[in-house]
């Protein structure tokens, strides 16, 4: 087991250094100079310079590269091009946010898809199989800002129930009040997200429980007089969950920068949102920042999803 | 002697996708007596596995059943109701199944999956009660250190290992009718012998029905057999007469294809032809067009089972001096 771990760790550092290496080339390699846009052209050349000079820019390339990783080893993620505050501390505010949202829709997508997917596969073939696998090909293959654009007219606009955008109503209210105005604007970015991802949830729930019930192991429960519940939540439940625990690994991961698209549409303060903004300002410390934390938060969720997989099939230690 | 199951005129099929319906099992009559051991011989695809199956009601999907009944101890098992299968199914009657490696369970404990059924069966018996029950049975079946085995997953145990659970697994509730299909077909020999002698040592108990298309096996283990061939019984009785003397030119055939120490040098007899799939079974006798001894009226009428001896049936036109009958035209 600890052998697996180290393993692991060892990796997940290796995959983290080359994922903050390509990115932090591939922003500095965009074809525009954020100078430009943060610089009025009738400064002279020698504010210019200074600016240059403070941000780093002046250097080569390669320069930068050592610079960015040695602050990066004392957890200076750099300062904001824009707001000249520490990144980290820029990220910090954000990262609550879209955490925030994340929990909220995995939660959601967890308690809804596996349940509905359990069912849809012990009623294979049958009518509410074939409604739910339409629902759900609709849900997998609809544009996501085309759902908050809808969502959001219909809701905010048309019956006027929920508010159309931020996190909050400013200036922010105390207590409970303040929870609660919280979720009523968390509702919309949340069924759209919710919307994306149940369906790729349930169908791979659906599809792997219809394996699991075809298995000689699922025959042999029934055939010691298991009732079918039982069959299905003890033998068939657990060995059918392991796809659906990947899926929803790899979808936290990359939901705390992926929902760029629903974070700015309902102009919800994530860090989807912050990636959009930093991009539109060319804020390379920002974007970068924000990038290392996704790769971070890609890379321990596999490892999470890894552990709660080992744990469940006694099979995987063995091959760590 | 009582009968433990009976199958009476038994009829099973399945429907294709366009809705066509197709016989499997044709007029299955046999009975498997109390303390008695049935073997169930044939080639693989003749229906032996389906008839197991039917006993538990354990059929896959979309198998239809066309007629006939089989009875467990006088009621019938069809007309039964979920809940007094699940109440049978691992307490009376409980079965082993072919595939050691695929049948138990990855994820659980053996010691969970053996003692599963004494949980669902005896709800009061208590955690320890039932760890004891498991420790002595996997003891009983010859599995070394069941202290530790107890703990273990499939995945730690070897092929022969595993149909030794297999078998703990179908005796814990000391069933009435033990159903074995194809014990030792997954297992290399030297395994196959030690899980026969091991299968040998506990038939005392209660019935046993082995399936197997391995005559040897039968012959060691079993008082009756019933020689299946394309969905149908062509021959049952009891051992000594059905071997010494079969009647159906399959049984006949199949006799003959078993090497022996005489036969050494000469070449092997096959049975001509394959066996017929499902959608291209004959009408009359199923084993016609690749029997030696069939004539023009084989062909158009199925035989029925006639008694050649105090315990032995066989179901051929060549026996049957019923009227009517197209071989005494």
């Amino acid at each position: 087991m600890a052998r697996y771990i180290t393993k692991r760790l060892l990796k997940a550092f290796l995959i983290f250094f080359v994922s903050i290496t390509i990115t932090f080339f591939i922003i500095r390699f965009m074809p525009s100079n954020p100078v430009d846009l943060l610089i009025d052209p009738k400064m002279g050349p020698e504010v210019q310079e200074a600016m240059m000079e403070e941000f780093g820019l002046d250097k080569t390339k390669g320069e930068q590269y050592i610079i960015f990783l040695k602050q990066l080893l004392q957890g200076n993620l750099g300062t904001s091009f824009k707001s000249r505050e520490p990144v980290s501390q820029v990220i910090m505010q954000k990262l609550p946010w879209t955490l925030l949202l994340l929990f909220i829709v995995v939660i959601l997508s967890l308690a809804v898809g596996i349940p509905i997917g359990v069912y849809s596969a012990k009623h294979r073939g049958k009518f509410s199989d074939k409604l739910i696998n339409i629902v759900v090909m609709v849900g997998i293959s609809v544009f996501v800002p085309f759902l908050a654009f809808l969502f959001l007219y219909l809701f905010s606009y048309y019956f006027k129930l929920l508010p159309t955008g931020g996190a909050y109503t400013p200036p922010p209210a105390k207590g409970i009040r303040y929870v609660i105005d919280v979720l009523k604007h968390a509702i919309l970015p949340s069924l759209t997200l919710f919307t994306a991802n149940v369906a790729s949830i349930l169908m791979y729930t659906r599809n792997s429980m219809i394996d699991v019930l075809e298995e000689d192991y699922i025959r042999t429960a029934y055939s010691k007089g298991v009732k079918e519940n039982k069959v299905i939540k003890v033998h068939a439940l657990k060995n059918a969950m392991i796809p659906t625990i990947t899926v929803t690994g790899l979808m936290m991961g990359s939901m705390v920068g992926g929902a760029v698209m629903t974070e700015s549409i309902f102009s919800w303060p994530g860090i989807g949102r912050l990636i959009y903004d930093s991009v539109s300002a060319l804020d390379y410390p920002v974007l970068q920042g924000s990038f290392i934390i996704l790769a971070l938060s890609v890379i321990i969720m596999n490892i999470i999803t890894d552990l709660i997989i080992a744990w469940i099939d006694p099979r995987i230690k063995l091959e760590g | 002697m009582n009968n433990i199951i009976e199958f009476k005129n038994f009829r099973m099929g399945f429907k294709d996708e366009s809705g066509n319906e197709f016989n499997l099992l044709d007029d299955i009559s046999f009975e498997i007596k109390e303390g008695v051991a049935l073997g169930v011989v044939g080639e693989s695809g003749c229906g032996k596995s389906m008839t197991s199956l039917s006993v538990l009601k354990l059929l896959p999907s979309g198998v239809t059943i066309q007629g006939g009944d089989i009875l467990y101890k006088g009621d019938s098992i069809l007309d039964m109701n979920q809940e007094q299968m699940e109440d049978i199914r691992g307490k009376d009657i409980s079965m082993i199944f072919q595939e050691p490696m695929t049948a138990l369970n990855p994820v659980h404990t053996i010691g969970f999956q053996v003692g599963e059924a004494l949980k669902v069966h005896f709800p009061g018996m208590k955690n320890s009660e039932i760890k004891a029950n498991v420790l002595e049975q996997l003891e009983l079946v010859g599995i070394p250190n069941p202290e530790t085995r107890y703990y273990q997953y499939p995945h730690q145990f070897s092929g022969g290992m595993r149909q030794r659970v297999m078998i703990a697994m179908a005796l814990i509730c000391n069933p009435k009718l033990l159903i074995a299909d194809e014990p030792t077909t997954a297992l290399d020999v030297t395994i196959q012998a030690q899980v026969l002698e091991l299968m040998k040592n506990i038939k005392q108990k209660g019935s046993m029905m082995l399936v197997t298309h391995n005559l040897g096996v039968v012959s060691e283990l079993c008082d009756e057999i019933v020689v299946m061939y394309a969905g149908c019984v062509v021959e049952r009785g009891n051992i000594g007469e059905v071997f010494e003397n079969p009647k159906h030119p399959y049984t006949k055939g199949l006799m003959a294809a078993v090497p022996s120490l005489d036969s050494k040098g000469k070449e092997l007899y096959t049975i001509p032809g394959i066996v017929p799939t499902v959608k291209n079974f004959e009408k009359g006798c199923r084993f016609s067009p690749r029997c030696e001894e069939s004539s023009e009226a084989c062909k158009g009428i199925k035989p029925e089972l006639t008694r050649v001896g105090d315990n032995h049936f066989v179901e051929c036109w060549k026996y049957n001096n019923s009227e009517g009958s197209p071989c005494q035209k």
